[in-house]
């Protein structure tokens, strides 16, 4: 288990630097110089070949990444070029937000998609069936910038019980946690519903019927445990999903998080800030699937790790 | 029975005391976070409409486009070149530090200096620098004769920042954490959230009757105008056009606009043998309905632009185009056959050697007002007079560095123009003197005229403003006869206010948000 733990912490350490060297590279790709957009309109193109020099824009690529490496083996993420401070403090700033929604998020996803899709497979092809399996669809097809207004025309403007954006106070968090968790609901329902149902033409159902047992301990004791394997790994990947990549939902409710900070970064070519974001990105992203891994263990008692 | 009494108690006595010492505050939704609170590295209005709340410069321009006293009582010229102010004596920085001359010089030196880059010292480019002459008089000194030396001191970039918290900060964190002389003093800034910034109680004009300002980011347009109707927001910047009409009707809402100094148009590359002939131009002119496009798209957000720059701006004339080119789709055909180009069976005007006359655009894209919609709608009218429109969009990085690059490989390009001093100097002169060429400068239409060359220089050298104006207003009849651009429309700098709100004004230059006279029943 300790062995299995260290092998899969060093094993970021390439995809760490695999990952910023994309980054490194797509900037460098794509135009657009964070220089002259910093000195805007009336910038002398002396001044900007100033500025890039000062900034370290002019060194090669290869000289750049492997600058960068040993900066952030330092731990130090570099001067975000847009805002000249600490990339560091930014993430520290931002990630707080991000993690507020998207654990909030995904709870309702777990509190609310599982028991809907268990509820569906314990009565398939019945009227609750078919209201969750039509529901859900819709959760998933609804885009999150409409589902969102719509939030707030009937919950902030019509009934006033929430505010329309911003952040402040749990009841700030209510709106885009909703909307955000609605698609992963419609998808955790859907998959539970799904897997629970196979699980439940398997033999050992079929014994333990046989032999018995009743239905709703059937369901749960026998047929859940062995479902829930790949739910839980749908809900990492939609964790992870949710810690990137909800800047929809951000934007809509002004929620000061991780996707607004990445749209800011591409959008002034400041790729310091962005190799810092997609860093940070990566490492949750791989200890969420860590934790998915070692949830296996818990879930199902024949899972080693070696 | 007295356990429960003493919430009971905390709450009535949290009430009465809330009434009591009641804050105003303002709160004012725009739509994104400015990158700096410091002109040093923000010159956009997201930024200014902050700072200048805490930053003032030496003089400013009212709501009536008139020069101002700020931190300067009087000013002189001594010639074209060197203009002195005296300054205003007993004012002290937020931080308690006392404002005198050296400060303007500071401010000045740290700009120059690019520490950290200045992005708005290039506006002022003109300006040499800030001389010390006593404690409270400072001459401003041009590089050479300088005009409109006063408008560039009324920048709103120039705020004068308090030398000693930039040393006490540290030039970069003094960007985030801004201390000036103005009537508000920055609080606290949550990155993407809000800005608070709270009343100067000693400020020079007297207290300002708000007891703080908080400027919140709400990217989504709907959002918007809703935290106006929840009552979540006192104030919204760049409010949704189609939604004015409603709200003017509405007595809980007021809408204060004034016409502003940007000018968006759609500009020829001269360079380019496809517009080179000034008929295909004329054409383009004749087959564009810009009144259509003022009232179908921009339903109010903009006004029907009559010049090059805004009519508040200094110098204005109007070209007359409305008189000079009328829609007029017949004639626009007309003019490109006598161009040399004959109409296809497909619709399409073909050259000599049988090639569609085809147009590259780089449009504006997400940067101004409607501005894609605008692009194709532009599309639609020239394929009306048989013109091909390619229509390259990009978001706003690459549409810059290719605007800005030293050969432009596009016939057309569109994009919105902010006079930011109000005075046509700052205009013309980098877009239409011949020599003022791309990357250093913005003569993007590869324009050479050299009467308008020898005007826009003697308008610049030149302290008469009756010959200064008569000079541009020459120049801009001579831009409407051998049109190198287009103007579509002009900006207009709008607030929805909510009805409790009294005291504001919308003001033309868009950077420029006047807070002071504000106050909330």
């Amino acid at each position: 288990m300790t062995a299995y733990l260290i092998r899969r912490i060093l094993a970021t350490i390439p995809l760490a630097l695999g990952v910023v060297l994309v980054v490194t590279i797509s900037f460098d790709l794509i135009p657009g110089d964070p220089a002259a957009l910093m000195l805007g309109e009336f910038a002398t193109p002396e001044a900007v070949a100033e500025l890039r020099t000062s900034l370290g824009l002019d060194a090669s690529l290869p000289v750049r990444y492997v600058n960068y490496v040993i900066d952030i083996t330092q731990g130090d993420l570099g001067l975000s070029l847009r805002e000249r401070r600490p990339v560091t403090d930014i993430l520290v700033e931002t990630f707080p937000y991000t993690f507020q929604l998207a654990f909030a998020a995904i709870t309702l996803v777990l509190l609310v998609g599982l028991p809907l899709g268990l509820l569906a497979a314990s009565r398939p092809g019945s009227w609750i069936d078919n209201v969750i399996r039509v529901t859900s669809l819709a959760g998933l097809s609804m885009p999150v910038f409409w589902t969102g207004i719509v939030f707030m025309v009937i919950f902030s403007v019509n009934l006033r019980w929430l505010p329309v954006s911003g952040t402040g106070t749990w009841r700030h968090l209510i709106l885009p946690a909703v909307t955000l968790a609605l698609p992963s609901i419609a998808v955790i329902a859907r998959m539970t519903r799904s897997t629970v149902l196979e699980v439940l033409q398997e033999d050992f159902v079929r014994t333990a019927r046989a032999k018995g047992v009743a239905n709703r301990s059937l369901l749960y004791k026998h047929t859940l445990r062995n479902a829930l394997i790949p739910v839980v790994t749908v809900l990492g990947l939609q964790l992870g999903q949710m810690l990137g990549g909800a800047v929809l939902t951000e934007t809509v409710f002004a929620w000061p998080g991780v996707g607004r900070l990445t749209v800011f970064a591409i959008f002034n070519r400041d790729f310091v800030l962005m190799q810092g974001l997609v860093l940070v990105l990566a490492m949750l992203y791989v200890f969420v699937n860590l934790l998915v891994d070692l949830s296996y263990g818990l879930i199902d008692p024949r899972v080693r790790y070696q | 029975m007295k356990t429960r009494f003493i919430p009971v108690l905390a709450l009535v006595l949290a009430l009465v005391m809330g009434a009591a010492f009641a804050q105003k505050t303002l709160t004012i939704v725009r739509p994104s976070d400015p990158v700096a609170l410091d002109p040093q590295l923000e010159t956009t209005a997201p930024g200014s409409w902050v700072y200048t709340q805490i930053l003032e410069p030496l003089v400013s321009v009212n709501q009536d486009m008139e020069v101002v006293p700020r931190l300067a009582t009087s000013w002189e010229f001594i010639d074209a070149t060197r203009l002195r102010f005296t300054l205003r004596e007993g004012v002290t920085f937020h931080d308690g530090t006392p404002f005198n001359a050296d400060a303007v010089k500071y401010t000045w030196d740290r700009a120059t200096n690019n520490d950290p880059p200045g992005r708005w010292r290039s506006l002022a480019s003109a300006v040499e620098g800030v001389e010390v002459v006593d404690e409270y008089t400072v001459d401003m000194v041009a590089k050479a004769e300088f005009g409109p030396l006063l408008l560039t001191a009324a920048m709103p970039f120039t705020g004068i920042v308090s030398p000693a918290a930039v040393e006490a900060l540290g030039s970069d964190a003094f960007t985030r954490a801004p201390v000036g002389t103005g009537p508000f003093k920055f609080v606290e800034w949550r990155a993407n959230d809000r800005i608070i910034l709270e009343a100067n109680d000693d400020y020079w004009r007297g207290r300002p009757a708000l007891d703080q300002v908080i400027f919140r980011t709400v990217p989504e347009e709907g959002a918007r105008m809703l935290s106006l109707r929840t009552g979540e927001a006192d104030m919204v910047l760049l409010p949704t056009p189609s939604d004015l009409p409603e709200l003017e009707a509405n007595p809980d809402f007021i809408v204060e606009g004034a016409p502003g100094v940007g000018i968006f148009y759609l500009a020829f590359n001269l360079d380019r043998p496809s517009v080179a002939d000034v008929r295909v131009r004329q054409a383009v002119a004749h087959a564009i309905d810009r009144q259509l496009i003022v009232d179908a798209i921009l339903e109010g957000g903009g006004v029907l632009a009559k010049s090059v720059i805004g009519e508040p701006v200094f110098g204005f004339k109007d070209m007359q185009l409305l008189e000079r080119y009328p829609y007029d789709p017949e004639r626009a055909v007309e003019l490109l056959e006598e161009a040399g180009y004959t109409r296809g069976s497909d619709g399409f005007m073909r050259d000599a050697d049988g090639n569609v006359l085809t147009l590259d655009a780089l449009p504006s894209n997400g940067r101004s007002l409607k501005d894609r919609e605008i692009a194709e709608t532009l599309q639609e009218f020239l394929r009306q007079v048989g013109i091909a429109m390619n229509l390259d969009f990009f978001e706003w990085a690459t549409t810059f560095t290719l605007m800005r690059g030293e050969t432009l490989e596009y016939d057309l390009n569109s994009f919105t123009w902010f006079t930011t001093t109000a005075d046509a100097d700052y205009t013309m002169y980098s877009n239409y003197v011949s020599t003022e060429l791309p990357p250093s400068s913005w003569n993007r239409w590869r324009y050479a005229n050299a009467d308008v060359d020898e005007w826009l220089k003697a308008a610049r050298a030149s302290l008469d403003p009756a010959e200064r104006a008569e000079l541009y207003g020459k120049v801009q009849d001579q831009l409407a006869v051998d049109l190198p651009a287009i103007p579509l429309y002009g900006s207009y700098e709008v607030a929805v206010l909510s009805a409790d709100v009294t005291g504001f004004v919308a003001h033309p230059i868009q950077y420029i948000l006047d807070l002071f006279p504000v106050d909330k029943e």
